[in-house]
């Protein structure tokens, strides 16, 4: 099932940039933009798992390099939740593949779908939430908010890093 | 690159470019990856505190039989989600039924039992530890743990019986046995005539001989049979033994071994083995069924190694005095010739048991024009090596694998070669 999601997701990421880039007219990079997709899906059918992270990025980074190509923002939304979940599932993927127990493998699935689902839904609510809230900001307030996400980010990575 | 760091560097990414561009859209869209990542701060991983018992069903196994192995993880600290909780098993062993790697969680204060079932080759393996790795369900904070347990199974060679190997060591040790050795005393085959003397029975006494002299008796002479030293040489150089695809012959090699240690133990001899692979093992000499024991343990564990160079075998004088029997088993591979002769100028009486490689690397090879030519030049080879071995006084049995060794042998085992038969007749009558 896990395998059946990150095609699925992997598709539906490069499908929602394609389709945004195509239908502004940048036809050449939404045909990169599909073929970036179908060499993510051979490299995660090789089983090159470590090129994940990377694809993951570069998806990011299409994301948002499509918002000043004037894709829609929810376009451009579902291109970095579903190179999310994709970058996710291959490494469950990869977890699920070190036990022999298919029993524990289903159950596991249920309990890390559930939590993907949950910060998913979040994350869409949380965005459909923001982008209704219009506040004009000077640069330098803009500047200061985005130094204190950066500082609040920061002391996240922090935490998590040393509960390792 | 961590995935804490990764994710890290796109949210400082998508923050700097939103603000550059003061594009709030572009800001939000950090929103799932910040999301992702309090997920994983939310439900993270408590300390591992995890102890584990195992349970083994026999700790000696023959190929292809099962065994069954019991574990039981008690958690005494708060509870683990997704804990991955791995067995580590080398490759000869193959679990049959269960898993040897359970994903679960653990409550608090609980505790997990399982068993799964394992089948193998010949080996041995220490169950020394369980791995134990906790993550948070989106694999953001990783914890590991190594839970000791103990436990050793032991998969022992396959067993392959042969009758009797025939020997003529020059040198035989004090106890009776099987053994000829070369002297007149009490036995059951002739060995030549003497004076009669003051105690000899009646039985013994050949008339026929004594009529035909004056005044003198004489008596039959038997030949002595006691116990010798064996010491048998397993090759297990990865050069002659190992094949393209994973294939060994080397498997065989250890059966031949198992065969003959079992063969000449069961008749009283002293045997010791010396394996000659990843690790140069000696198992000195002994009597018994302890010492086959010993030699059963050993030869679980032999495995091909390719550091090593043949010309250096010395066979320790303290363990096999000169004269004592030798048996090479090798698929011999080029390069023993200098080492069999060396050992037979110093009294070694030899014998190599040889299973065939280039029947056992031609059958897997298939039915190619090329393939015929090169397995029969290869053939040719190998029966110039054995002819040399022969000439240098050296007893080769030559086996193909495709047969079973008991079969094989049956023949060249038996008895005593014909050069060796008339090397006792040409001795005994020297002695007489």
């Amino acid at each position: 099932m896990t395998r059946n999601f990150i095609y699925a997701s992997i598709s539906a990421c490069a499908g929602a940039l394609t389709y945004g880039l195509a239908a502004n007219e940048y036809v050449s990079v939404s045909i990169t933009v599909a073929l970036l997709g179908i060499a993510w899906i051979v490299l995660f059918m090789r089983g090159l798992h470590r090129f994940s992270g990377l694809a993951f990025a570069v998806f990011v980074i299409i994301s948002l390099v499509s918002l000043w190509a004037d894709v829609s923002p929810v376009l451009a939304l579902a291109g970095v939740s579903f190179s999310l979940l994709a970058w996710d599932l291959t490494r469950f993927h990869q977890r699920l593949q070190m036990t022999n127990s298919q029993q524990d493998a289903r159950k596991m699935e249920r309990a890390h779908f559930t939590r993907l689902a949950l910060v998913i839904g979040l994350s869409l609510l949380g965005y459909f939430a923001v982008t209704r809230i219009h506040v004009t900001l000077t640069f330098g307030a803009a500047a200061l908010l985005a130094l204190l996400g950066i500082w609040g980010i920061s002391a996240l990575v922090y935490r998590l890093r040393s509960l390792e | 690159m961590s995935r804490i760091a990764l994710l890290a560097a796109l949210i400082y990414f998508i923050i700097l470019a939103g603000v550059g561009t003061l594009n709030g859209a572009m800001v939000a869209l950090a929103l799932p990856l910040v999301l992702y990542l309090l997920a994983g701060l939310w439900r993270g991983p408590e300390e591992m505190r995890l102890t584990a018992e195992r349970t083994i069903s026999a700790e000696r196994i023959a190929p292809g039989d099962s065994v069954t192995v019991d574990l039981k993880i008690t958690n005494h600290g708060e509870a683990l989600e997704q804990v991955l909780l791995h067995d580590p098993l080398p490759a000869f062993l193959k679990v049959i039924q269960g898993a040897s790697s359970r994903l679960v969680d653990l409550p608090a204060h609980g505790s997990l039992s399982w068993s799964y079932t394992l089948q193998g080759r010949r080996g041995s393996h220490y169950f020394s530890e369980i791995n134990a790795i906790a993550e948070d369900h989106l694999g953001l904070i990783v914890k590991r743990a190594l839970l000791p347990t103990s436990g050793q199974l032991l998969v022992l060679p396959s067993i392959s019986r042969v009758r009797h190997i025939a020997i003529q060591p020059r040198q035989t040790r004090v106890y009776s046995g099987v053994i000829p050795a070369h002297q007149g005393g009490m036995g059951i085959e002739f060995f030549g005539l003497r004076e009669y003397q003051m105690g000899d029975s009646p039985h013994h006494i050949n008339w026929r001989v004594s009529a035909r002299q004056d005044g003198v008796i004489y008596s039959n002479e038997y030949e002595q049979e006691r116990v010798a030293d064996v010491g048998i040489v397993l090759d297990g150089r990865r050069r002659v033994n190992d094949f393209s695809g994973g294939r060994s012959i080397f498997e065989d090699s250890v059966l031949a071994a198992v065969a003959v240690s079992s063969s000449l133990l069961a008749e009283g001899n002293r045997v010791g083995l010396f394996i000659y692979g990843k690790r140069n093992k000696w198992t000195s000499p002994g009597y018994g069924k302890y010492q086959r024991e010993r030699i059963m343990q050993d030869l679980a564990l032999a495995e091909t190694g390719e550091t090593q160079n043949f010309k250096s075998l010395i066979i320790p004088r303290r363990l096999f005095p000169p004269n004592s029997q030798i048996i090479l088993i090798s698929p011999l591979g080029g390069g023993e010739l200098n080492l069999l002769s060396q050992l037979r100028t110093r009294g070694f009486q030899l014998m190599v048991i040889s299973p065939d490689p280039v029947s056992f690397e031609a059958r897997a090879l298939g039915d190619s024009p090329s393939v015929k030519l090169a397995a029969r030049i290869a053939r040719l080879q190998r029966e110039v090596l054995l002819r040399e071995l022969r000439h240098a006084g050296v007893q080769v049995v030559n086996w193909d694998v495709a047969l079973p060794f008991e079969q094989a042998v049956r023949a060249s085992l038996s008895r005593p070669p014909a050069f060796l038969r008339a090397i006792q007749r040409g001795r005994g009558a020297g002695q007489r």
